[in-house]
C-alpha cells in the first residue's frame, strides 16, 4: 500500500509536470491496482484516484500548450526535419502561441513516409521499428524506445485492470495484420500484463479464425472459449458471414468483448454481429502508428475524446488548414505531447480523417475530455459536392445496414455528376435490390447519381480498400 | 482487582467490541488502490521499532503535534460513515481533540475527567485503525506473523532494556496519551498501551473476514480472557501483553489455516457476508504500547 501510494505520486508528477514516467513505479502501480481487484473484485475509484480531478479546459489548454512548446523545442533543436521549419518560419518553439501552432505546417504521412529518419531525435535510443499497414497509401516507418514501449504497455494494462475490461480469466484473439506490431505488441503485452491468455490469430481463412474463436479450452483459471477479439470491422464482416453461412451461432462462442478499430465501425455491422456471437460489449476508438499513443476512446453518446495530457487535438479544413467552426466536417490534427512520445517527436499529424467537430459541449461520462465525433472515414476517399461530403460512414451505415449486401459491405464510390456513383456487391442484382440500396443510400442523404450492382466483388472498378483483405496464407486449415 | 483496574479492562474489553462492531456494520474509505501487504508488514515493524526512540529523541512539543494529527486524521476516518455531514464530522473530532487537550491543560493528565475523555478517544483511535488495516486486506497471517514479531520484541523492549519504560512515561505526561489509564489509589496509573489494544482488537478481524464467524468470535474470546486475565494476576509493573497474547495469534492462525485452508479475499468476505455498508481511506500508523498494572 505504502509503494503504491509512492507510484501513484511519481504517476501524477509525470502527467502533470510532463516529466518522463518511471516504468519501476508504472510496475509497482499495475501489481497495486491487480492486488486491489484480487483482494477487494473490484477497483472502485482507482481510476478516479489515479487521475485525480478532471482539470477545467483552461488549465487543460495551458498545459497543452506548455506541452507542445516542449515537444517544439525538443524537435526543432534535435530532429532534421523540424528545424529548418521553424527556422524558416521565424517561430521560436519555446515560445509559440496558440496563433503560431496554427500557423506551423502540418506534418504529412507522406512526409514522414518519405524520410522517417529526419524525425528521429538526436541522441534518441530507438529499438522498435513498425509500420503502418499501409491500406490507406504505402507503409509508414515508425521508430520506438524501449521507455516508449515499455510505457505503451504500462498504459494500457492499467485501463485494462481499472476498467476490469480485460482479467486474467480472459482468452484474447487479435485477428489482425502480423504487420499492425505497434497495435498488436502493445495490445498483446497490456493482455499478457493483466494475465490474460492471449494469441495472434491473424488475418488467415475466416474459417480457421472462426474455428480458433468455438474452441474448447480446458485451462484452470481461464474461461472455456476465446472471450475478447480484436480485429478490423471488414475482417468482422467476413466473419460474420462465414459463420452464418457455416451454420455458426451464439452457443457456439463465449466471446464477450469485441475490440474494433482501423475501419469504420457500422450500426449494421454490430446487429448482424449478434446474430453470430450474441450480445457483446464493443469497445471503439481511433488509433494511429504516426500519433501513437495519442489514441481516442469513443463515449456511449458517440464522441471521440482524447485524454488532454496525451495529445493536443485540432480540427482544420482539409482544403485551407484553417479551424473548423463547430458543427462542420474537418480532419483530425494530431500531436502527441511528452511524456508519452520521445523518440520521434511528430507535431500536427494530418490523419486525414474527416470528423466533426461538435456544436455543443459534451455533457458525457467523459465530457471533461476535448472530443470530436465518431470518425467518418479517410478525406481522400471521401467525395466533396456542392451539397457537402459523402464520406465513407455514411456509404458504409446506409450499405452495411442491408441484409443484401453481404458484409462486409464491397463498394466504391466517387464523384459523379456533382453527385456520387456507387457501386457494391450485393446478393442478387435484381430489381428490388437496386431500389431497395438506392433507398438506403438516398436515406443518408447521399445524393446518389447512378448505382450499379455487383454479384462478384473482383468486378468492382474502384474497390474501397478493405483491412481484412490483407490475408495471410497457411499451408492448411 | 482495583476500581482502576475495572475501568481500564472495562474500557479495553469495550474498544474490542467496538472495533468489531464496527467492521461488521461500516466501511471505513480506504486508499482505493493498493493492499495491506508484506512490505507494508516490513514498513510497519519498522516503524515499531522506531517509534520509541523518535518519542524519546523528539521535542515535546513535536511529540503532542504528531500526535494531535494522526489523531484528527483517525478520528475523521472512523467518524465518516456515520456522520454524513462534513461540517458534523470535523465539529466531532475537533470537539473531542479539543475537550482531550483542554482538560489536559486545565486538570492534569491524571486527573479523571481527562482520563475519561482520553480513554474514550484512544478507543475510537483502535476503533479506526484496526478497521483500516482490516478493511486494507489486511491479512490474517500477516496480522499473526506480525504478533510473533511482537512477542519478541515487547519482551525485549519492555523486560530487558528500560524502553518501553521510557516512552510510555514521557508522552503519558502529554495529552493524547496513547493508552487506556485510569487513576489508582497510590497515586499511579493502571493502563494499557494502544499497541496491545490494537493487536488485541485487529486480530479478531482478519480472521473474521479469513475464515469466518466462528474463528472471529473466537479471536474476540481469546482476546478478552487474555485481558481479563492479565487484570487478574498481581503485576505491579511494566508487563509485556504481547508475550501472551502473540502466541495465542499464532496457534489461532495456525488452527484455521490448517482446518480452513487459504484465507478468503476481503471480496469474498463481502459476497459471503452479505454485509456491505456504503462509504469512503486515509492510512493511519499504529503504535506500539504495554501494560502498566
Amino acid at each position: 500500500m505504502i509503494e503504491t501510494a509512492f507510484a501513484q505520486v511519481r504517476f501524477a508528477l509525470s502527467v502533470g509536470l510532463g516529466i518522463p514516467f518511471s516504468l519501476r513505479s508504472l510496475d509497482r502501480l499495475i501489481e497495486g491496482v491487480a492486488e486491489t481487484r484480487r483482494e477487494f473484485g473490484t477497483v472502485g475509484d482507482g481510476a478516479a484516484a489515479l487521475n485525480g480531478p478532471p482539470p477545467d479546459w483552461e488549465t487543460q489548454r495551458d498545459l497543452q500548450l506548455r506541452r507542445f512548446r516542449s515537444q517544439a523545442v525538443r524537435a526543432a533543436r534535435e530532429t532534421a526535419y523540424y528545424g529548418p521549419i521553424f527556422a524558416a518560419g521565424g517561430l521560436d518553439p519555446a515560445r509559440l502561441t496558440w496563433d503560431d501552432i496554427a500557423r506551423l505546417p502540418r506534418t504529412t504521412k507522406e512526409a514522414i513516409r518519405d524520410q522517417p529518419g529526419d524525425f528521429v531525435r538526436r541522441g534518441a535510443q530507438p529499438v522498435f521499428r513498425t509500420t503502418t499497414t499501409g491500406t490507406t497509401g504505402r507503409p509508414t516507418h515508425l521508430l520506438f524506445s524501449a521507455y516508449e514501449m515499455g510505457l505503451y504497455i504500462a498504459l494500457a494494462s492499467l485501463n485494462h485492470l481499472m476498467t476490469g475490461a480485460i482479467t486474467n480469466a480472459d482468452i484474447v484473439q487479435i485477428s489482425s495484420s502480423s504487420r499492425a506490431t505497434l497495435g498488436n505488441t502493445c495490445f498483446a503485452g497490456a493482455c499478457a500484463r493483466v494475465g490474460a491468455l492471449v494469441y495472434l490469430g491473424g488475418l488467415v481463412d475466416p474459417a480457421h479464425s472462426l474455428a480458433l474463436l468455438a474452441e474448447e479450452h480446458q485451462i484452470p483459471g481461464k474461461k472455456r472459449r476465446a472471450s475478447v477479439l480484436l480485429t478490423y470491422a471488414s475482417y468482422l464482416g467476413e466473419l460474420i458471414e462465414t459463420g452464418l453461412a457455416a451454420g455458426y451461432g451464439p452457443t457456439d462462442f463465449g466471446l464477450e468483448r469485441i475490440s474494433i478499430g482501423g475501419e469504420t465501425v457500422t450500426s449494421g455491422l454490430k446487429r448482424r454481429a449478434a446474430a453470430l456471437f450474441g450480445q457483446v460489449i464493443w469497445d471503439e476508438g481511433f488509433g494511429q502508428t504516426e500519433t501513437w499513443p495519442a489514441t481516442g476512446t469513443l463515449c456511449p453518446a458517440g464522441h471521440l475524446h482524447f485524454e488532454a495530457t496525451q495529445a493536443l487535438l485540432e480540427v482544420v479544413d482539409p482544403e485551407t488548414g484553417a479551424p473548423t467552426p463547430p458543427g462542420t466536417l474537418g480532419t483530425l490534427v494530431l500531436t502527441a505531447l511528452p511524456p508519452f512520445r520521445e523518440t520521434m517527436p511528430i507535431l500536427r499529424c494530418d490523419s486525414g480523417d474527416l470528423v466533426q467537430t461538435l456544436t455543443t459541449p459534451p455533457t458525457c461520462a467523459l465530457a471533461h475530455l476535448p472530443a470530436v465525433s465518431n470518425l467518418l472515414g479517410k478525406a481522400r476517399l471521401s467525395v466533396r459536392h456542392t451539397s457537402g461530403w459523402t464520406t465513407p460512414r455514411a456509404v458504409f451505415e446506409a450499405l452495411e445496414a442491408l441484409d443484401v449486401v453481404p458484409l462486409p459491405a464491397r463498394c466504391g464510390f466517387w464523384a459523379h455528376e456533382d453527385g456520387v456513383a456507387v457501386e457494391v456487391v450485393t446478393r442478387d442484382t435484381g430489381a428490388v435490390t437496386q431500389a431497395q440500396v438506392a433507398a438506403a443510400l438516398e436515406a443518408a442523404a447521399i445524393p446518389l447519381r447512378a448505382l450499379t450492382l455487383h454479384r462478384d466483388r473482383t468486378t468492382l472498378t474502384q474497390p474501397f480498400p478493405l483491412r481484412g483483405d490483407l490475408r495471410e496464407t497457411m499451408f492448411s486449415r | 482487582m482495583t476500581e482502576a483496574g475495572l475501568v481500564v479492562l472495562g474500557s479495553a474489553l469495550a474498544t474490542v467490541g467496538a472495533s468489531w462492531a464496527y467492521f461488521r456494520r461500516y466501511r471505513v474509505t480506504r486508499p482505493p488502490i493498493g493492499v495491506f501487504n508484506e512490505r507494508d508488514l516490513a514498513v510497519m515493524i519498522g516503524g515499531i521499532i522506531a517509534v520509541p526512540y523518535l518519542y524519546l529523541a523528539l521535542p515535546v512539543w513535536l511529540v503532542g503535534a504528531l500526535l494531535g494529527l494522526s489523531s484528527m486524521s483517525v478520528l475523521a476516518l472512523v467518524a465518516e460513515p456515520i456522520l454524513r455531514e462534513r461540517a458534523a464530522r470535523w465539529a466531532f473530532t475537533g470537539g473531542l481533540l479539543a475537550a482531550d487537550l483542554g482538560a489536559a491543560w486545565a486538570l492534569g493528565t491524571t486527573q479523571p475527567l481527562y482520563l475519561a475523555i482520553n480513554d474514550g478517544l484512544i478507543g475510537l483511535l483502535v476503533v479506526g485503525i484496526t478497521n483500516l488495516w482490516a478493511q486494507s486486506g489486511m491479512q490474517a497471517r500477516a496480522v499473526a506473523f506480525l504478533g510473533a514479531v511482537l512477542t519478541v520484541y515487547d519482551l525485549t523492549a519492555t523486560t530487558l532494556l528500560p524502553l518501553m519504560g521510557q516512552m510510555m512515561g514521557r508522552p503519558a505526561g502529554l495529552p493524547l496519551g496513547p493508552q487506556l489509564a485510569w487513576a489508582s489509589g497510590s497515586g499511579g496509573l493502571v493502563l494499557i498501551g494502544l499497541g496491545d489494544l490494537l493487536m488485541a482488537a485487529v486480530f479478531p478481524l482478519v480472521m473474521r473476514r479469513a475464515y469466518g464467524a466462528v474463528a472471529g468470535r473466537l479471536a474476540v474470546a481469546v482476546a478478552a480472557a487474555t485481558l481479563v486475565s492479565l487484570f487478574l494476576l498481581p503485576i505491579s509493573t511494566l508487563f509485556p501483553v504481547m508475550v501472551i497474547l502473540g502466541p495465542l495469534m499464532v496457534v489461532q492462525y495456525f488452527y484455521w489455516s490448517h482446518r480452513g485452508g487459504p484465507e478468503r479475499t476481503t471480496g469474498q468476505y463481502w459476497q459471503a457476508e452479505a454485509a456491505s455498508p456504503a462509504a469512503p481511506a486515509t492510512t493511519q500508523r499504529g503504535t506500539q504500547g504495554v501494560t502498566n498494572l
